[in-house]
């Protein structure tokens, strides 16, 4: 069976949300998160698009070629409702990567054929006494004969009281260090019965319809043939496969924020008071300016991150975590600042903007849901030195890493590094780009932009070389750890300013200068002002592609979702 | 700095660095101790990674400090890569 034809795109498929009579729409969205249940017709749609096609690669008969464009294709679904679209498959390409990646030609061809046949994987790495620190997990594979036996339980699994096929993350090795874990594809279902279980669901706070359950095993037998690469090669395979898992889901969070933004604006054109509508207080505007750059600033990073695993595999290990880190924070305080404009309607369970909450609360559960954002911060810490110390030889990135036209090498996650360098070329490309920004707009403002976030770059270094080696891990202190959102603020300045000067847009300024405005007052608060005609630009720009049917994201693609005048 | 083009002269470089980590003198490492015995962890083992691929030009993953342990073990792999990058050339 060949998946390779995509027949529409997903925005069709779910049509108008806002559509009371719509089986996917926002009505029966709410409907299904208020009894903690899945969106069944969601489910079903997403099941009659084959929507599993888009975790298995091409040459196994899917639909998978590029991180990008499948972060692409998929984004209508979370910006429908990230539940549906954690619930019913990303988990399963989290799984999924490690065996492309480390798996036998066999176990590659089965689990192809599971995917393709519409079924679900659960990944299993968490347990809740160790959270992000994995390679501290228990649950433990022994060797016994031809078999595997599992002894443990994995907790706070998507779909594990529900998929038929499990990714398990075990110890295979008592000694401590990165050789201990190993990775099986293990077929639930043939497992003896009596010697595992499905733990019960959790009840969560955001992303109620997910099935979030458990495993646990009592002296389980599994084949030997479960193992995905040689034994002690878990954490090897699994820090790559997560490089990608990062990249995806911080993209696909941006259509939450996109989603969100929509039905905030739509509010404030409608909502009188004062005597006019709140769209038109400036404060109103300068948010929703301001949240709109912010999924910009999302969207030019969480890309640049995804077409890195592809033209910049070396660096992966270090933009794919300061994606994840940087990115759910910047569209976690976008939601903070829009639930303002909404004042006492944000509490509210019900109306047309009850979908705004359950975005708010989706939100930061998919965030944390792979790797929280400290645990990105400590992913970054120790590999910054070296790309600090080497920015001055670094070659450039390539401009097909921006420009969005241009074909992509194929997804080869066995080159991917587990610790990124020798060089950081995004970064190094940041003082260039900000000639090129002069050049192109030779206003006092921008001149200054240039200047401060030249100054944060060398401070930047200055202090990364300050460090030792005992700053950089788990006890580091405070100042150290804020190195890591001081990077990666500028290596997101430098993703928007790529993609403002490769990818073909507009010429306008606007929205790279207010990008770079808000990127600087992270790192810099206070330095300078943020001209007020940026905001206008920006909310002009807004309420234009609102009114005509298109995305906030740099796609600025089609969406079925008006405003009412 | 001395050429780094023996085993012993790499594992003499390692145990300076280690030694910095540690803030104790190079006599005070022992060549053939698992690095972990001295509290140097998978963080540590990437700041060796870089400051190993700025001095010896070489490209290293963390794997290298899960699969050789040891300054002597860690040296005797560098050497061999380094051999093999010049007997390629």
């Amino acid at each position: 069976m060949v998946h390779a034809v995509l027949t529409a795109d997903l925005e069709s498929v779910f049509g108008d949300p806002f559509d009371h009579a719509n089986p996917v729409g926002h009505d029966a969205v709410l409907a299904a998160d208020e009894r903690s249940e899945p969106l069944v017709a969601g489910e079903q749609a997403l099941d009659a698009w084959q929507a599993n096609a888009e975790f298995v690669p091409a040459e196994l008969g899917g639909r998978l070629t590029t991180v990008d464009a499948l972060v692409r294709r998929l984004r209508p679904v979370f910006r429908r409702d990230a539940a549906l679209g954690l619930g019913y498959g990303v988990t399963s390409l989290m799984a999924a990567l490690n065996v492309w990646s480390g798996g036998t030609d066999a176990q590659r061809k089965q689990l192809a054929d599971t995917l393709l046949d519409g079924q679900r994987v659960c990944v299993a790495y968490h347990e809740l006494a160790h959270g992000n620190d994995v390679t501290a997990n228990e649950m433990r594979a022994v060797r016994r004969g031809m078999s595997l036996v599992l002894d443990g339980r994995k907790e706070v699994i998507n779909n594990a009281g529900r998929a038929d096929h499990a990714v398990v993350f075990a110890r295979t090795d008592e000694r401590a260090g990165g050789r201990s874990h190993s990775l099986l594809l293990v077929d639930l279902s043939e497992l003896p019965a009596d010697r595992w279980r499905r733990l019960p669901r959790y009840r969560t706070m955001g992303l109620r319809g997910c099935h979030l359950g458990g495993l646990e095993f009592h002296g389980c037998p599994a084949p030997e043939s479960a193992l995905v690469g040689d034994v002690g090669a878990g954490a090897d395979i699994a820090l790559r496969s997560f490089q990608v898992s990062r990249c995806v889901t911080a993209g696909l969070g941006v259509g939450v924020l996109d989603a969100a933004l929509f039905t905030v604006l739509r509010f404030a054109r409608g909502r009188r008071l004062y005597g006019r509508t709140v769209a038109q207080i400036p404060h109103a505007r300068s948010t929703l300016a301001g949240a709109f750059t912010d999924l910009l600033i999302a969207d030019s990073l969480s890309t640049v991150a995804a077409r890195s695993i592809h033209l910049l595999p070396a660096n992966g290990a270090v933009y794919a975590a300061a994606t994840k880190y940087l990115v759910p924070l910047l569209l976690e305080q976008a939601m903070d600042e829009l639930a303002v404009i909404l004042g006492a309607r944000f509490y509210l369970r019900e109306g047309d903007q009850a979908i705004f909450g359950k975005h708010f609360r989706d939100l930061p559960a998919l965030s944390i849901g792979h790797a929280g954002g400290v645990s990105c911060q400590l992913t970054m810490l120790p590999q910054l030195p070296q790309l600090a110390r080497s920015l001055d030889r670094a070659a450039q990135a390539p401009t097909a890493l921006f420009d969005d036209s241009a074909e992509l090498p194929k997804l080869a996650l066995d080159a991917l590094r587990l610790r990124s360098g020798p060089t950081d070329p995004v970064l190094a490309g940041l003082p260039d780009l900000l000639t090129a920004l002069r050049r192109a707009d030779r206003t006092e403002d921008t001149a200054a932009l240039a200047a401060e976030l030249l100054a944060e770059l060398a401070e930047l270094r200055y202090d990364i070389a300050a460090t030792t080696p005992h700053d950089l891990g788990v006890l580091a202190p405070p100042a150290a750890l804020a190195l890591t959102e001081r990077y990666a603020t500028l290596l997101a300045a430098a993703a928007c300013l790529g993609t403002w000067r490769h990818r073909r847009r507009s010429g306008d300024t606007a929205w790279i200068r207010l990008a770079l405005h808000r990127l600087l007052a992270r790192s810099r608060p206070g330095v300078l002002v943020q001209p007020a005609e940026l905001d206008e630009a920006l909310f002009t720009e807004l309420t234009e592609r609102a009114a005509h049917g298109q995305d906030f994201c740099l796609d600025a693609g089609r969406v079925h979702r008006q405003l009412v005048d | 700095m001395p050429t780094l083009d023996s085993t012993t002269a790499i594992a003499g470089w390692l145990t300076s660095r280690v030694a910095s980590y540690l803030d104790t003198a190079p006599d005070e490492v022992d060549p053939d101790q698992p690095l972990a015995d001295y509290g140097l962890d998978s963080v540590y083992a990437l700041s060796l990674c870089g400051e190993i691929e700025d001095e010896l030009n070489l490209t290293v993953e963390p794997t290298l400090a899960w699969d050789y342990p040891t300054v002597n073990a860690m040296a005797g792999y560098l050497h061999g890569e380094l051999a093999g990058r010049v007997a390629s050339q």
